[in-house]
């Protein structure tokens, strides 16, 4: 018998993984080798059985060792080969994933519009076509007030116009809805000027419009500062000066100090007591705060975008680079 | 406008304050402050010489050879250009290696052949004035080798103020104002305005008639004699240049400077050509013309209001002269207007004409009409200084009898610690108010305000006003903040925001579509190329381009034509777009009288060639709908409302019996008038009538422990019948048992007549309470075989 373990251990030691489950079943299979001379030992003489089947099973788990180790080494050889990954190309592209883009307006509104709701705020809209009512009369500029030239107006064949600001919106929901209030209103606005890559006569703003009993400059201080911090990201220094806009009283703007100085970038102000009185409010028994931000400007902040007119031109080539879906 | 530092340092002590400081500080109380220049600066390299020779140039008719002494004992060979330059002026020089202002570097060189070194300066080249007709002559004190500067002093810091932020404060269009508010700011009184010369309780005047009271609360005029026209004094010179001012001569400048001091425009008429009978100050009438000052003739209309001599016009009121009543060279006698326009008078007059002068940009602010008679008073004082001889002839004709009652508003201390959130202290209150020349009396608690006149024009009318002039002298900065205290409730939803919003992520997310912003003004060759040309428009009357004055009614238009930009721009195949927006229906009108808006989300999609994307559209929009909870049908024609669809190839959406919209093909006629392949598709939803229909409400369906049985079908049918005619026909077989019919292949070849088509389902049957057997399939099939014809169907292969 031991001459063919050599051969056997010659076999396993040279045996590839397919040649060895060959192995597998020429040795220890029903009819294999080692089987067969495992049950040969019955056929010898019953004085012999006893040491030939010794002989036998010693030599059958010498050769089982030696296949084992041999599969260890050949699945240990595998693992290496597999996790050395010599072939991985991991720039090869796979197949194309169709997919959309929002538009960085919608982008920046949404979150912006998540982060007021998370706050108490509804989001709110109205008519982006206008009356002189809801436009200027209503918040305090009445016909010839030179704060209308500031605010070139589109003006329409039946007399009403298209909204210089999100401002209207304010009467609207004071009209419809009761205090406390707390609004915001992103929306599409226009102003007759003559496009350049900064200045366009469709442009976004964001109002924002809270009235309540007790709503003082303190409380405006503190829930744009927040609101700054959160929509820039960033702990800021900000400074609040004097402003002028009719619809408010008093009014102020907020800067934020950047490397270039200090930035124009929150228009606000306490709600004038007329314009509480247009939305069917007591100004007696509510006060409360207002502040716009020019949509566009943030969205060009975020990305960088220094031509605005790209915006509006529906070119996929710009359109396809916002593929975040926010923050 | 340009405040100088120098000039606001007439009125108030300004020492131990830079620019800077004041720059700063009106930028936090009271104005936004742009920046500062400096006028008058980088001249220390100038020095003062003497013309000790002057000869004519040899090689040049219009160019002097010079000697001049800049002290050191030497006299040096400068040529020069001016045409005044003479022996014996005292000048200003620069030599060569030094440098002017604007880091202008002065070298040696050779003028036609003769050394020059350096440069006799004349006062453009020295920052002093926009344009100079020739060299600065010193007076004869100034001293040879001297530092120019330490001759003239004029260095002086501009500040640059933002218009937009003083719109609301006429007192704050001169440097008087500025000083005023500079003096509350740093508790430095500013020195008063001083008080008349006296004035003449007779001699010539002229009779003044206000027409309406309203357009002209206040006309003040003067007649002034022996007047001298000469240059102003150099110090005057140079505060009008360091604000952008060009001087004339004094009888100009004067009326700029009280301008630019107290903010109020002032008119001298050439008291030769005014008519004896007086000034009538009287509204125009329709068609009448008159030549202003700048040599146009104006055509007037009757709100233009006018001052008038001898029923003809001298001067647009307000905005500005007439050119035949100009002060002319040898005018030695004026008639000086100081008066009072009402602001939207004046405004409508310069719009409309396009005029807009110091003069009217004041005007139309509300101007104080006290100030007119300080104005008045002020200019004689000045030219009795600076023209000696020069005096009023005879009194100031004032017929308005204008007189200020003081305006008082109630601050009350409750209100103002509630809209500040703070609470300043009552010294200090007052303190602030005083300082700002209103008049302070307590009311228990609360403080009764007098306006000054120069505050009751426009910006102090109510207790607000006050409560602002506070907050900002405290500093809104030095206001602690304090968070908002609400009760916790979750704001309402607006659910039409919402609804567009999820459409708008599904349609990026899983239907790969750009989202597109476009205007809501479509050019008129988009509307014509879409056949809607004879639908109603909102028009705008002043577009940004003619052809954009139509406002857009649907969506889908301006999103073909956002297609046909993107096919020419690049060579994708496919191209898919959505836009959330709104379209204008004139003909329905809202509550407000307003054109009824319609707001919907539409989808264009293209594909150069191959298969037209209808059907994947089609399915796109379905799996919209219901991922947002608003299933819908899509079976029926939807017609020809919209004449850019296909009238044929376009269904309508329907929820129940409510249409919500179409998807289809475009027309072939439109597509071939934008060059857009016929293979385009597109959707229009129209989110107010998705929103009167119910949201499905999402219900749990049990899932059977049975194994669901397919069983694959196919039928031939003709080329016309509808795929959803055929797969409701198997629905209705399979009963109860239907779990799903989804169509995988409709086949036309091999073993398919012409005209027909085999259309290939997999009805998946299945059953809550049990396996299904074979005889449940051969009862289902055996429907399907003898129903088929009753669908113009045939049962062509079946089995599982």
């Amino acid at each position: 018998m031991d001459h063919r373990k050599d051969e056997w251990l010659a076999a396993i030691a040279a045996a590839d993984d397919s040649r060895l489950r060959e192995l597998d079943g020429e040795l220890f299979g029903k009819s294999g080798d080692l089987t067969a001379l495992v049950k040969g030992v019955a056929q010898l003489p019953k004085e012999e059985r006893r040491d030939a089947g010794r002989a036998a099973n010693q030599l059958k788990a010498e050769i089982q060792a030696a296949y084992d180790a041999r599969r260890q080494e050949l699945a240990d050889a595998a693992l290496a080969a597999e996790l050395a990954a010599p072939d991985f190309d991991p720039t090869e592209p796979g197949p194309k994933h169709s997919r959309g883009t929002l538009h960085p307006i919608t982008v920046v509104r949404d979150e912006l519009v998540d982060l007021f709701t998370s706050m108490g705020f509804t989001w709110q809209d109205g008519p982006e076509v206008e009356s002189d009512f809801f436009n200027f009369e209503a918040l305090n500029i009445p016909a010839d007030h030179p704060a209308r030239d500031s605010q070139d107006t589109f003006w329409l064949d039946d007399g009403n116009l298209l909204r210089t600001h999100t401002s209207p919106v304010q009467i609207r929901t004071m009209q419809r809805m009761k205090p406390p209030l707390k609004v915001i209103v992103p929306g599409r606005c226009f102003r007759q000027e003559t496009v350049d890559a900064t200045h366009e006569h469709t442009f976004y703003q964001m109002e924002g419009l809270v009235v309540d009993k007790g709503v003082s400059t303190a409380n405006l201080l503190h829930t744009m500062k927040t609101c700054l911090r959160e929509i820039l990201r960033r702990d800021l220094v900000v400074r609040c000066r004097p402003g002028f806009f009719p619809f408010v009283e008093p009014g102020f703007e907020l800067d934020v100090k950047t490397e270039r100085g200090w930035m124009e970038i929150l228009p606000c102000g306490m709600v004038h007591p007329r314009v509480l009185q247009a939305g069917g409010i007591d100004p007696e028994e509510y006060t409360g705060f207002a502040f716009g931000m020019g949509l566009t400007r943030v969205v060009m902040l975020r990305y960088g975008i220094d031509d605005i007119r790209t915006l509006s031109g529906g070119d996929l080539r710009f359109l396809r680079q916002f593929e975040e879906v926010g923050r | 406008m340009k405040i100088s530092m120098r000039w606001l340092s007439r009125y108030i002590d300004l020492s131990g304050i830079t620019a800077e400081q004041v720059h700063d500080d009106l930028t936090m109380s009271t104005a936004e402050v742009e920046g500062i220049e400096v006028f008058g600066g980088e001249l220390d390299d100038v020095v003062i010489g003497h013309v000790v020779e002057r000869e004519k140039h040899p090689d040049a008719d219009k160019l002097s050879v010079t000697k001049v002494d800049v002290g050191d004992g030497e006299l040096r060979q400068i040529v020069c250009g001016a045409p005044n330059v003479a022996a014996d002026q005292k000048v200003a020089v620069i030599q060569p290696g030094k440098k002017l202002p604007g880091n202008f570097k002065i070298k040696k060189t050779k003028i036609r052949g003769l050394e020059s070194l350096g440069m006799i300066c004349s006062e453009s080249e020295l920052g002093l004035s926009d344009e100079s007709d020739g060299i600065l002559v010193l007076d004869e004190n100034a001293q040879i080798g001297k530092r120019f500067v330490d001759h003239v002093d004029v260095l002086d810091h501009v500040l640059e103020i933002d218009n937009k932020s003083i719109n609301h404060r006429p007192d704050l269009w001169g440097h008087y104002g500025i000083a005023r508010e500079l003096g509350a700011m740093y508790g430095r009184k500013p020195k008063k305005i001083d008080r008349p010369v006296k004035i003449p309780t007779d001699g010539p005047s002229l009779d003044i008639v206000i027409d309406d009271a309203a357009a002209c609360p206040r006309y003040l005029g003067v007649v002034i004699r022996d007047v001298k026209i000469q240059p102003s004094p150099d110090w005057m010179r140079y505060l009008l240049s360091a604000v952008g001012q060009r001087s004339i001569d004094l009888s100009v400048d004067l009326t700029n400077f009280v301008m630019l001091e107290l903010g109020q425009p002032m008119h001298a008429f050439d008291l030769r050509k005014l008519d004896d009978s007086g000034i009538r100050v009287r509204f125009a009438k329709s068609g009448e013309t008159m030549n202003t000052l700048d040599g146009q003739e104006r055509k007037l209309q009757d709100s233009d209001l006018l001052i008038t001599s001898g029923d003809r016009p001298v001067a647009l009121a307000g905005v500005m002269g007439g050119e035949d009543s100009a002060v002319a060279e040898d005018t030695t006698d004026l008639f000086l207007e100081s008066a009072n326009f009402h602001p939207a008078t004046i405004r409508r007059t310069s719009t409309r004409l396009g005029l807009r002068t110091d003069s009217s940009a004041r005007f139309e602010k509300s101007l104080d009409p006290a100030n007119a008679e300080l104005a008045a008073h002020r200019f004689l004082t000045l030219l009795g200084e600076l023209c000696p001889g020069a005096r009023a002839a005879g009194p100031i004709v004032d017929p308005a009898e204008w007189r200020y009652e003081p305006k008082r508003v109630g601050l009350r201390r409750e209100r103002l610690d509630l809209k500040l959130g703070h609470e300043i202290d009552d010294p200090k209150v007052t303190e602030i108010l005083e300082s700002l020349e209103f008049d302070v009396q307590r009311d228990g608690a609360d403080f009764d305000v007098g306006v000054p006149s120069f505050r009751a024009t426009k910006d102090v009318s109510i207790e607000d006003d006050l409560i602002e002039e506070v907050g900002r002298m405290f500093r809104y900065d030095n206001i602690p903040e304090q968070p908002l205290v609400s009760a916790i409730v979750p704001p309402p939803r607006e659910p039409e925001l919402y609804l567009v919003r999820q459409m708008l992520r599904v349609g990026a997310s899983d239907l790969g579509t750009h989202e597109v912003y476009n205007y809501s003004f479509i050019p008129d060759a988009i509307v014509e190329a879409c056949g809607d040309g004879e639908s109603p428009h909102t028009i705008v009357t002043n577009p940004v381009a003619p052809e954009n004055a139509k406002m857009r009614r649907h969506v889908a238009p301006s999103l073909l034509a956002s297609l046909v930009l993107n096919l020419e721009q690049h060579a994708d195949d496919e191209i898919r777009l959505m836009e959330d927006g709104r379209g204008y229906h004139p003909e329905t009108r809202d509550r407000d009288g307003l054109p009824h808006e319609v707001r919907e989300v539409a989808f264009a999609w293209t594909r150069r060639s191959g298969a037209h994307p209808y059907a994947e559209l089609r399915s796109a929009v379905e799996t919209l709908l219901e991922r947002v909870a608003f299933p819908a049908t899509m079976t029926e024609s939807f017609g020809t409302t919209m004449s850019w669809m296909h009238p044929g190839k376009t269904v309508r959406i329907d929820r129940g019996e409510h249409p919500i919209g179409c998807v289809g093909a475009v027309h072939p006629q439109v597509a071939q008038r934008l060059k857009l392949p016929l293979t385009t598709a597109v959707a229009t939803l129209d989110i107010r009538a998705m929103l009167r229909t119910e949201r499905r409400d999402l219900r749990y369906d049990p899932i059977s422990p049975y194994p669901p049985q397919p069983v694959d079908v196919a039928l031939l049918v003709e080329t016309s019948t509808q795929v959803g005619t055929i797969a409701e026909f198997l629905r209705t077989c399979g009963k109860k048992l239907v779990r799903s019919v989804e169509l995988f292949e409709v086949y036309t070849g091999e073993g398919v007549p012409n005209g027909k088509k085999s259309l290939n389902f997999t009805v998946t049957l299945g059953a809550m309470d049990r396996t299904l057997s074979a005889k449940d399939e051969e009862k289902f099939l055996g429907r399907v075989r003898d129903g088929a014809s009753e669908v113009g169907a045939e049962l062509r292969d079946a089995g599982s």
